[in-house]
């Protein structure tokens, strides 16, 4: 059941990740890349089409950590306590606060990118798209590494 | 789909207010409730393993205080966002728009701050 709900778990973070990572880098590229280069081709995908599915994507990949936690704290934690991982669990308390913290800007994020687009919005739906961004790869590579860590050690 | 100007200012209150409301969670262990998976327990309020045993219970029922401090801040940011819901449209356009920004930065600033005893053990 674990097993299942880690994978399932963290084949939507795989998806989040690539959205949020297109949509980012579609939104902070130069506006001057040659139309037939692969930027150029990167930045004319219509970010706004990606914010549905990276708000729906996020709550869900939010919800099964959420499911996924439990078997850790029980399972895991103790286990890389008994070892000194200080370090990783600390990474790992970090990505639950990102995640709460990025869960409430959901809606304001969601208002940046309904269209038509807000003038007034370009930097702010800018940098919130970032700071998703930053959370989302924060909490993929940190589950990546806690899920494989005791094989690292 | 399309929004309301008012449902714009509840979502953008609510993104900076549960930024902020989850750092005071954090930092005054403010969990609206805590789970002890291993028992299927929860209980309303903080509740550490050595407020009703021995410490070593801690190993033994571990407790979750996360669920409790996201509860903390999602609820509490409804009601600054609700208040938002009602101010008149030319008093937000004059709050400067970084704020949604700016503050859940400084709040995951602060979440490492909090989080830095794990780094010194």
């Amino acid at each position: 059941m674990a097993t299942a709900l880690v994978i399932i778990h963290g084949l939507v973070a795989v998806a989040l990740l690539g959205a949020i990572t297109h949509q980012t880098l579609a939104t902070w590229a130069p506006a001057g890349s040659r139309p037939g280069s692969f930027f150029g081709r990167f930045r004319a995908v219509p970010s706004a089409s990606f914010t549905n599915a990276i708000v729906v994507l996020y709550a869900v990949s939010a919800l099964l950590g959420a499911v996924v936690y439990l078997f850790f704290r029980v399972d895991v934690r103790p286990e890389l306590e008994r070892d000194g991982h200080w370090q990783a669990l600390g990474f790992f308390d970090l990505k639950e606060h990102f995640i709460s913290i990025g869960l409430g800007l959901l809606p304001a994020y969601w208002v940046c990118w309904r269209k038509p687009l807000a003038d007034e919005l370009g930097r702010t739906r800018a940098a919130l798209t970032a700071v998703i961004a930053l959370i989302v790869w924060w909490s993929y590579l940190t589950g990546h590494v806690m899920n494989n860590i005791m094989g690292f050690g | 789909m399309t929004y309301s100007p008012s449902f714009r200012r509840f979502a953008f209150a609510y993104g900076t207010a549960n930024a902020v409301f989850y750092v005071v969670a954090l930092a005054r262990d403010l969990a609206l409730f805590t789970v002890f998976p291993s028992l299927g327990v929860v209980l309303l309020g903080t509740h550490h393993s050595r407020d009703v045993g021995d410490p070593s219970l801690g190993f033994l029922a571990p407790a979750i205080y996360w669920y409790g401090w996201t509860a903390t801040a999602a609820i509490g940011a409804l009601i600054p966002s609700f208040i938002a819901t009602f101010f008149p449209e030319q008093w937000t356009r004059r709050i400067w728009l970084g704020w949604l920004w700016v503050v859940p930065v400084s709040a995951m600033v602060a979440c490492v701050y909090l989080t830095m005893p794990w780094f010194r053990l």
